[in-house]
């Protein structure tokens, strides 16, 4: 008899703890002097853990002109993201606003019909054409309102530049010569990483728009009178190869850390990555006085080419049961206020018109990128097929600097996947 | 006629105790349905389909798989991947087997101190293998690493390179940090196994005469051959589901360049996508199925040669 008790008891238990598990979580109380308020809880997921404090204050600014309202803040990790995202979305079990990954990133979600078309929502069709590219459906309709732009840049120490009277370099030659200028006095000209083959792609990015002309090349691939194998490419790799002397030794086994302590510790003058690294070099190394060359000039340019993308926006699932409430929240998000306030909190340029950016360094490349963008061609461009040809391309340039494939290889093979792909789609 | 009765009730009160021990399998029936049946079925459905994460909607057959094997890039990828999984076998056999053997010995020869030895190459198998990956990673370090340093410092220069970051050595410097830390395990199912052999087999060895190499070749070795077979199946098990060292060191691209690719980060990469995108469940549900059936062969091939020489023995 003892021993029936027993297993009731453990059946027992276990279905009072999936009762719980399965209990309507979607309404809590809130208000202060007890007077009860029924607020509706709306779950944010996002990919930004480190974002978390800004997030909060955003939120907290929301949730003080919308009493009803309240956000839950859930980051998970970058590289987990995606498949929690997409779980959570088929299962119909998650999220009611979500992060999400520009281009190709949005493109599939909002095909598969998983979230709501936002061109309605007050102040999202305000925000610049080429942005809302990056969140939009093959249908044409935009699904989230991009909070940031990233922008690929060349970082540099002003000290170091400073002691051997060197200014920063402008063009693509002048890059070339101070990184000389600075090898030849022990100094690694610029702090590279190579391990994660992604950087690969950054740092073509950055000293490429100048050697293939900008977006008229861009505007051709896009028309498809020409591909990748075209000379003006062929020409950006020419010079992935002019700058292997300036990058530090073995710099295919370096992570971005290492790299990154290069740069902090003066050993290297230069780093090239997103500006959203200036975020991390003011925690890391708050002393250090850094200067941002924000791209470089083509011949017989005034402003240089600025590499940009959208880093992300946030959407509303159709599905959700309080999709209204999603929406409002998305509305904020879309006002100049909330872009000052991101602005301001994260160092981040915004997407929102006219914010004006706080920060010196953020203000200077919001500038050139205002005056002289220009996609990042692999990422806004080649985001698509499995694998990708971003993908492809970047473990190609692995393969070149280790003596493994030639340029030319490097091309075709990044050619034939967008053939690949095509196909793959139809 | 009481006393059958009480014994009918006996009996039943027996058979519902029996029947109750069913009911305490069944949460481990539960929890290997969901975690291991479910996903075996669904991956090899998923294999036959389409499918992008989102909607499974499209019945190809075994198109993902003649793709794996016809295409480009799949094909290439998939070989190369195929060949390090091989390699890796072929690696781990010496640097854990034989090396774990070779301790196993030493440490039934009752040396002082067996006990601590004993310990110490178990050790690492209690570690997490991210921290054991992420130490290894700053070891391995061009410029910052502990190795390259110590080589270095001892005048063996020309010796030192980007372990992690060449071709050359990234794939054994992977396979060298597994075996590090996997060894524990095997030497103390060896030494298990020698502990089991009875003495007086090596006294009578020795007193016929028989020197050490001869005794491990005759003796040692054949009677160790249960426990041989079980790691060997282990380790030919493991060399094809490693991923944790290679994730945890290389990422999940296998880089550089693909050298330390192998099936299971092929999986990865196709099914789970990279942050920028490339998802392809059916694709990388195809590669799990083959490399189930790889698996499952082998491992089955392996049993049934050492059950033969079992027999003739």
């Amino acid at each position: 008899m003892k021993f029936k008790k027993f297993i009731l008891l453990i059946i027992l238990l276990l279905t009072s703890g999936i009762l719980f598990a399965c209990s309507d979580k979607d309404t809590t109380s809130s208000g202060d002097s007890g007077e009860k308020v029924d607020a509706v809880e709306l779950e944010l997921y996002s990919w930004r853990p480190e974002d978390r404090e800004a997030y909060e204050k955003f939120i907290e600014a929301f949730e003080a002109e919308n009493p009803g309202i309240k956000i839950n803040f859930q980051p998970f990790e970058s590289t987990e993201y995606n498949t929690i995202l997409t779980n959570s979305l088929v299962s119909g079990s998650g999220p009611d606003i979500v992060q999400l990954r520009p281009y190709s990133g949005t493109k599939s979600i909002a095909d598969n019909g998983y979230l709501a078309p936002l061109d309605d929502v007050p102040g999202v069709m305000d925000i610049e054409e080429s942005f809302l590219e990056a969140a939009k459906g093959s249908d044409g309709q935009v699904y989230g309102v991009p909070t940031t732009l990233n922008a690929g840049v060349i970082f540099y120490n002003k000290d170091i530049f400073e002691k051997y009277g060197l200014a920063a370099p402008e063009t693509w030659e002048e890059l070339l010569q101070v990184s000389e200028e600075l090898k030849s006095n022990g100094i690694t000209p610029i702090a590279q990483a190579g391990r994660a083959a992604y950087l690969l792609s950054m740092l073509h990015g950055v000293i490429s728009p100048s050697a293939y002309g900008g977006n008229d090349y861009v505007d051709e691939i896009l028309a498809g009178s020409t591909d990748l194998t075209d000379l003006k490419m062929m020409e950006t790799l020419d010079r992935m190869e002019e700058i292997e002397q300036y990058l530090p030794e073995d710099f295919i086994a370096l992570d971005d850390n290492d790299a990154q302590a290069l740069f902090y510790a003066g050993e290297a003058a230069m780093y090239i990555n997103g500006d959203y690294r200036l975020g991390t070099f003011e925690k890391n190394a708050p002393e250090m006085n850094i200067g941002i060359i924000p791209g470089l000039k083509g011949e017989g340019q005034n402003e240089p080419f600025v590499m940009n993308w959208v880093d992300g926006s946030f959407g509303v699932v159709e599905d959700s049961e309080h999709k209204e409430e999603a929406l409002k929240f998305i509305e904020y998000m879309a006002t100049k206020e909330f872009g000052q306030l991101f602005s301001d909190e994260l160092n981040r340029l915004s997407a929102i018109n006219g914010v004006e950016p706080k920060h010196e360094l953020v203000k200077q490349v919001t500038k050139a990128s205002e005056a002289n963008t220009t996609p990042y061609l692999l990422l806004v461009y080649f985001g698509e097929g499995s694998p990708t040809t971003k993908t492809v391309f970047e473990d190609s340039l692995q393969g070149m600097y280790l003596g493994e494939i030639t340029k030319e290889q490097v091309l075709e093979d990044a050619q034939k996947n967008v053939e690949r792909v095509a196909t793959e789609e139809e | 006629m009481s006393s059958h009765i009480k014994e009918k009730g006996y009996f039943q009160k027996r058979k519902l105790r029996k029947n109750m021990v069913h009911l305490f399998l069944l949460p481990a029936a539960v929890l290997y349905g969901v975690f291991q049946l479910y996903p075996l079925i669904s991956a090899a459905l998923n294999s036959f389909y389409s499918f992008n994460g989102f909607d499974r909607d499209q019945f190809i057959g075994l198109k993902n798989f003649i793709v794996l094997f016809t295409e480009e890039p799949y094909k290439g990828t998939f070989f190369n991947a195929f060949k390090h999984n091989w390699i890796y076998f072929f690696v781990t056999v010496f640097t854990q087997l034989v090396i774990s053997l070779f301790l196993a010995l030493i440490i039934h020869s009752k040396i002082k101190g067996k006990e601590i030895f004993k310990s110490i190459f178990f050790l690492p198998k209690l570690l997490s293998v991210i921290v054991i990956g992420f130490l290894f990673s700053l070891v391995l370090n061009p410029t910052r690493g502990a190795l390259n340093n110590l080589l270095e410092a001892i005048g063996l220069e020309e010796l030192t390179r980007p372990w992690l970051g060449s071709m050359d050595t990234a794939l054994f410097s992977v396979i060298f940090v597994d075996s590090w830390a996997s060894i524990g395990f095997s030497m103390l199912i060896f030494l298990a196994g020698l502990q089991a052999i009875e003495s007086e087999i090596f006294e009578a060895a020795k007193i016929d005469g028989a020197n050490w190499f001869t005794v491990l070749r005759k003796i040692t070795i054949p009677m160790l051959g249960p426990s041989l077979l079980v790691m060997s199946v282990l380790v030919f098990i493991g060399s094809f589901e490693t991923f944790e060292y290679v994730y945890a060191m290389q990422g999940s691209s296998g880089g550089p360049y693909y050298s330390t690719d192998v099936l299971t980060t092929f999986f990865y990469r196709l099914a789970f996508g990279t942050t920028d995108g490339g998802q392809s469940i059916g694709l990388g549900s195809a590669i799990a199925v083959i490399l189930f059936i790889i698996i499952g062969l082998a491992t089955t091939l392996m049993l049934l040669i050492f059950r033969r020489k079992d027999f003739e023995r």
